[in-house]
């Protein structure tokens, strides 16, 4: 069908529309990647804007030859991981339990994990139930206290509640119960929502620095987010009578931007895999067969 | 045997001084301390080295400053062990967030028995919950605190410290001399080239920042930065400001101002000392000689402008002089900046009188407890307060990483070693390598002591600084934690409205002429009776004595 | 109880699903949660966690009656509500436009990088907003270039929701159309061929299809941001304010911050969390209601 003339410049108008989004989010980053590689004279005076100026590898060197930000590095790879695939199954398995509205209780269930939206302890009584738990210093603080976002949690259950029920009918009569039923049916046409949900919560974990920040009292075990995050503040603060030193200065000028693209670097690089699944109309072709 | 021991403490230290020190409560507690002497030394006076009699651990809470971040090999931490016989098991702390790590882990009672870098005060919020220790009923183990508090006269210091029990409940490093580090910056070429004198008088800098105005018109020839919030904004400019002219704004901000003569307090902000900085601020604003934005914009913003050229006066201290301002005017051919001695206002040729004492040392219940705990302190006593204490952790070993003497002037760091500015070719570094002059054990010190980190440029600065008197400070209003929990929201809102009208008379956005309207405001939001809650309770203060 | 034990029975399995979760929910959150109480007790920090005594309603009545409370209440309100305005529909739109351009590599280029902005941390966002506002910044060097007068956009008290708002929508609505586009591609296919067999242009199959399409998630977006709305971003206001627009921008959470929660004053900094909870929860159950009511789906 060729398209009408109205769409013609209707498609004119969005592509000038997705390029001005283009421009407005990336011209910060391309600024910020030209500032990690810039001197620190060119920085200070605001002087680079597109392109480095006074290339310089300081910062990024100072940076990754110290063993402890590869260390910290490292901690914060695991604790995605781990913390991620914990997370996933817990979300997935009540998510599941919670889109079955024939089950008794179910409303419960719910509320139980909606309250928890609203109402916290707080900061002390959290660090006391961890401390308690003998769950400090080990990965188990930064994985468990976050497991569950009730957030997720919900997406997922409107999107089980979405599935038709012809599906759950068919595989019954398979003789499928319901762990087969999840497990063969469900979560491979869930493709689409569990590569978001774990998108959502790798990034949320990779980006914290909290839990680590509060739990962890020795350097080895941060993870590489409260790193830079001290590096930061030591660099703009001038509190003690700390270094002057020339590294210690172009560190200053350009470390907020090395953060920047040493954080995003991984998740860049993972989201084109994750995207594979948004594919449109391959998933529900099963329902039709 | 323990009363023995604490007679020969009280005689080496001047009983006089022990004996006020320790308030009124010369038998709480102290006595107890026949279970805690486990490893302590007897007979410890000033000028001993403290050793532990036996191994020993104790746990503290260490800032890592990313500039020079924690290491565990050190060897700060194999000297100071070779000389105390004492072991410290840090608990490594981001500097980006200490203070939040500290209240949460003070709060949920599981703080290291050493807490350091606390700031008067913050201490005051971990006392009613007894979570730490009030240190005054102990400085009797502390002969080498004692000593410098005598010499150097901090006792009216350190009773504005005390409690409404009458004890404090920190231990602050203490300083000789008042040391005045920030001021102001001046690109000295530009003055040179216009014939123009250094100002002396925050009226003469007003002439001078004229001069720059005519014959550079189309900048203003002064643009501020340190505007974090919540303070104000150009909180160094109104904080040296408000110690010229005898009240507190910015940085120096206090809501209660002693007012000697009257014998009693008043509040900062509506004092006619105040509202004369703003008068002078506003001047500044409206004849274009200050840049408007100094009180909002970012450092970054900031030292740009002076970078560039388009400003010629920023707030610096000794240290953002050097590592910034001259760097940032590195590429303007023939550019130099130095830092200006402090202006002087209505108040003359004096410095206010608190920074004497600095940051200092919280000591949880946990260590009270501990069988070690009269070794601790002793321990504490010897490495922040005593002259040996202070200059290993400063300057690391002599012979080692310096050698001579800072008190004859002969100190001079080791050529292998670098820090600041001094040494700048060298290999290592002091803070870095060594774990030396770290900001959680190096602070306070006799003046001989500060001088000898000090570039010759910075002693000139500090030569003209120490001419200037201390003046005397305020005594406490200790309150009692209802109290405190009512002052905390009325001190929200005053300061609130004190910092918004401030900046509102200053950018013109609000006429002077409106001043007595705006003190009237201050008065609906509760400044009579905080004023009242704060004198009464100096008054019961006092009365107690 | 009959009719427990035959549920049970029935579905042991999907019971049995939920006991991990559950204790997840058990353990980290409903047992940290008592330590609320101390809203209604007084709390020294460092001393017992749950409080010395009581005090009943104390810290209530404190808030209740402190007129700086509702002045920053009201701005939460305002900031809040405006934020959801704006952020909700937008990554809606941008879905959908994205979701109209043919080539699938510049789809995924400009969704790439338009959600480069979420991955920045607040420090940094704040550090751009303020250079871009300022005197010398982009928008005002556009402004003199037309003749205009420079403004000092971020001094006053007028703009800063424009200012707040604008930069949340700048660090979001690119993030927020990855659930929107994941939601797209669960739309059958042949419900668009059967659209265009009767005859519809692509703007009609957007409204006939594509929106109830992917409705149920929007349906649970808004609910669930409608509940949170009152958690406005406290590091963006605390980087972005100063005393001249503590009128539009101080929030609750800023006021609490210098009121001094560092200094202590937890059990205050409870008993406004539990209102804050309380509205939220009331807003929540009422928006679902309402949802369940007019459009038929809701989120439980």
């Amino acid at each position: 069908m060729t398209p009408t003339r109205g769409y013609r410049v209707f498609q004119a108008a969005n592509g000038v529309v997705l390029t001005l989004v283009v421009v407005v989010t990336l011209f910060p980053f391309v600024n910020i990647l030209a500032r990690s590689f810039s001197g620190e004279h060119a920085i200070r005076s605001g002087q680079v804007t597109l392109w480095p100026r006074g290339f310089n590898l300081t910062t990024p060197h100072r940076v990754m030859s110290d063993s402890l930000f590869w260390t910290n590095y490292r901690n914060t790879v695991v604790y995605t991981v781990v913390a991620t695939a914990i997370s996933i199954v817990l979300t997935t398995c009540y998510a599941y339990v919670l889109s079955k509205k024939h089950l008794k209780g179910r409303g419960l269930l719910v509320g139980i994990a909606v309250l928890t939206m609203f109402f916290n302890g707080g900061l002390i009584p959290n660090y006391v139930l961890v401390s308690s738990l003998g769950l400090r210093n080990t990965l188990w603080a930064i994985v468990l206290p976050n497991a569950i976002s009730v957030f997720n949690l919900l997406v997922m259950k409107a999107f089980f509640e979405s599935l038709p029920p012809e599906l759950e009918e068919a595989a019954a009569v398979d003789g499928l119960g319901t762990y087969g039923t999840l497990w063969r049916i469900v979560l491979p046409l869930s493709k689409a929502v569990i590569a978001t949900m774990l998108l959502f919560y790798a990034v949320s974990f990779w980006n914290s620095w909290f839990a680590g920040f509060l739990y962890m009292d020795r350097q080895e075990l941060f993870p590489v987010t409260v790193y830079l995050r001290n590096l930061i503040a030591g660099a703009t603060t001038g509190s003690d009578y700390s270094t002057a030193s020339d590294t210690a200065l172009q560190i200053a000028a350009s470390i907020q931007a090395v953060t920047i693209v040493l954080t995003m670097l991984p998740v860049l690089l993972v989201y084109p895999f994750v995207q594979r699944f948004f594919v449109s109309g391959v998933l529900l072709g099963a329902v039709k067969g | 045997m323990a009363h023995l021991s604490r007679r020969q403490l009280l005689a080496a230290a001047g009983a006089a001084a022990a004996v006020s020190m320790a308030g009124c409560s010369d038998d709480d507690g102290t006595g107890g301390l026949d279970d805690s002497r486990a490893g302590a030394m007897d007979g410890f006076k000033a000028g001993d080295q403290f050793k532990a009699t036996e191994p020993l651990t104790f746990s503290i809470m260490m800032l890592s400053n990313q500039a020079y971040p924690f290491k565990e090999n050190w060897p700060f931490w194999a000297e100071l062990t070779k000389r105390t016989n004492v072991t410290l098991r840090a608990t490594a702390v981001p500097g980006s967030d200490y203070n939040q790590k500290r209240s949460v882990v003070v709060s949920a009672g599981q703080a290291p028995m050493i807490i350091p870098k606390t700031y008067h005060p913050d201490e005051e919020a971990f006392i009613a919950g007894g979570a730490i220790v009030p240190v005054s009923d102990y400085v009797e183990l502390m002969p080498h605190y004692q000593d410098k508090v005598r010499r150097w006269n901090l006792q009216g210091n350190l009773e504005s410290y005390y409690q409404q029990d009458g004890k404090y409940y920190l231990l602050p490093g203490l300083h000789e001399n008042v040391w005045q580090d920030y001021s102001l910056a001046m690109r000295t070429d530009v003055l040179t080239k216009l014939g123009l004198a250094v100002p002396a008088t925050w009226d003469e800098l007003t002439t001078t920042l004229r001069e720059l105005r005519k014959a550079y018109p189309d900048r203003y020839p002064f643009s501020d930065r340190w505007s974090t919030p919540p303070s104000p904004g150009a909180n160094n400019l109104l904080g040296i400001l408000s110690d010229s002219y005898g009240t507190k704004a910015g940085w120096a901000w206090n809501p209660a101002y002693w007012d000697a003569a009257a014998g009693k307090f008043v509040f900062s902000g509506a004092m006619d000392q105040y509202r004369q900085i703003v008068q002078y601020l506003a001047t500044l604003v409206s004849e274009k000689l200050l840049d408007p934005e100094s009180f909002t914009q970012t450092d970054d913003s900031a030292k740009q402008k002076f970078a560039n050229g388009k400003s010629f006066v920023i707030s610096c201290n000794a240290q953002t002089l050097v590592s910034e301002c001259r760097k940032d005017i590195a590429k303007i051919p023939g550019a130099t900046v130095a830092k200006i001695p402090l202006p002087t206002g209505p108040m003359g040729a004096t410095l206010p009188g608190e920074s004497r004492l600095e940051n200092g040392l919280m000591i949880s219940k946990k260590a009270r407890e501990s069988k070690n705990f009269v070794a601790m302190m002793q321990f504490i006593d010897w490495l922040w307060y005593s002259d040996d204490g202070l200059l290993f952790s400063k300057w690391g070993i002599a012979g080692d990483t310096y050698t001579g003497d800072v008190d004859d002037g002969t100190f001079k760091l080791s050529p292998q070693v670098k820090w600041g500015g001094l040494n700048p070719g060298a290999p290592k570094e002091l803070q870095v390598d060594y774990g030396y002059f770290n900001g959680v054990f190096a602070y306070g010190g006799s003046t001989a002591m500060l001088n000898s980190q000090f570039s010759d440029e910075e002693k000139q600065f500090q030569a003209v600084m120490n001419k200037r008197t201390p003046r005397p400070v305020g005594p406490p209003h200790p309150l009692s934690p209802d109290e405190r929990e009512q002052v905390t929201l009325w001190e929200a809102a005053l300061e609130d409205h004190v910092n918004q009208q401030t900046l509102r008379f200053i950018l013109g956005q609000r006429p002077l002429s409106e001043w007595d309207a705006y003190v009237g405001e201050l008065k609906t939001k509760g400044m009579d009776k905080y004023l009242d809650l704060a004198n009464k309770a100096y008054q019961r203060f006092k009365d107690k004595k | 109880m009959r009719t427990w034990r035959r549920a049970v029975r029935r579905d042991w399995q999907l019971y049995s699903l939920a006991v991990l979760p559950l204790l997840f929910f058990v353990v980290f959150r409903y047992l940290p949660m008592l330590g609320n109480v101390i809203a209604f007790r007084r709390y020294q920090p460092g001393g017992d966690l749950f409080g010395e005594y009581w005090v009943g309603l104390r810290y209530f009545r404190m808030f209740l009656t402190d007129p700086t409370f509702w002045q920053v209440f009201g701005n939460t309100v305002i900031i809040g509500a405006l934020t959801l305005l704006f952020c909700f529909p937008l990554p809606v739109v941008l879905a959908l436009l994205l979701n109209e351009v043919r080539r699938r590599w510049l789809k995924g280029f400009v969704q790439t990088v338009s959600y480069l902005p979420h991955f920045l941390s607040i420090v940094v966002v704040a550090g751009l907003v303020l250079q871009t506002v300022s005197v010398d910044g982009v928008i005002n060097q556009g402004l003199t270039a037309v003749g205009h007068d420079a403004v000092a956009f971020i001094q006053d008290p007028g703009w800063f929701r424009t200012i707040y708002v604008s930069s949340e929508i700048w660090q979001t609505v690119g993030w927020g159309t990855i659930l929107y586009l994941a939601a797209l591609t669960t739309i059958d296919d042949d419900l668009y061929q059967q659209a265009k067999v009767d005859g519809a242009n692509r703007w009609r199959q957007t409204w006939h299809v594509t929106l109830p399409g992917i409705r149920p998630t929007m349906v649970t977006l808004l609910i669930l941001n409608i509940g949170t709305f009152l958690a406005v971003g406290f590091e963006k206001v605390l980087l972005l304010y100063n005393p001249l627009t503590y009128p539009t921008a101080d929030v609750i959470s800023t006021y609490l911050y210098r009121v001094g929660v560092v200094s202590g004053s937890f059990s205050y900094a409870a008993a406004i969390g539990l209102f804050e909870s309380v509205i939220g929860l009331t807003l929540v159950l009422s928006a679902n209601w309402l949802s369940r009511r007019t459009v038929g789906s809701s989120l439980w």
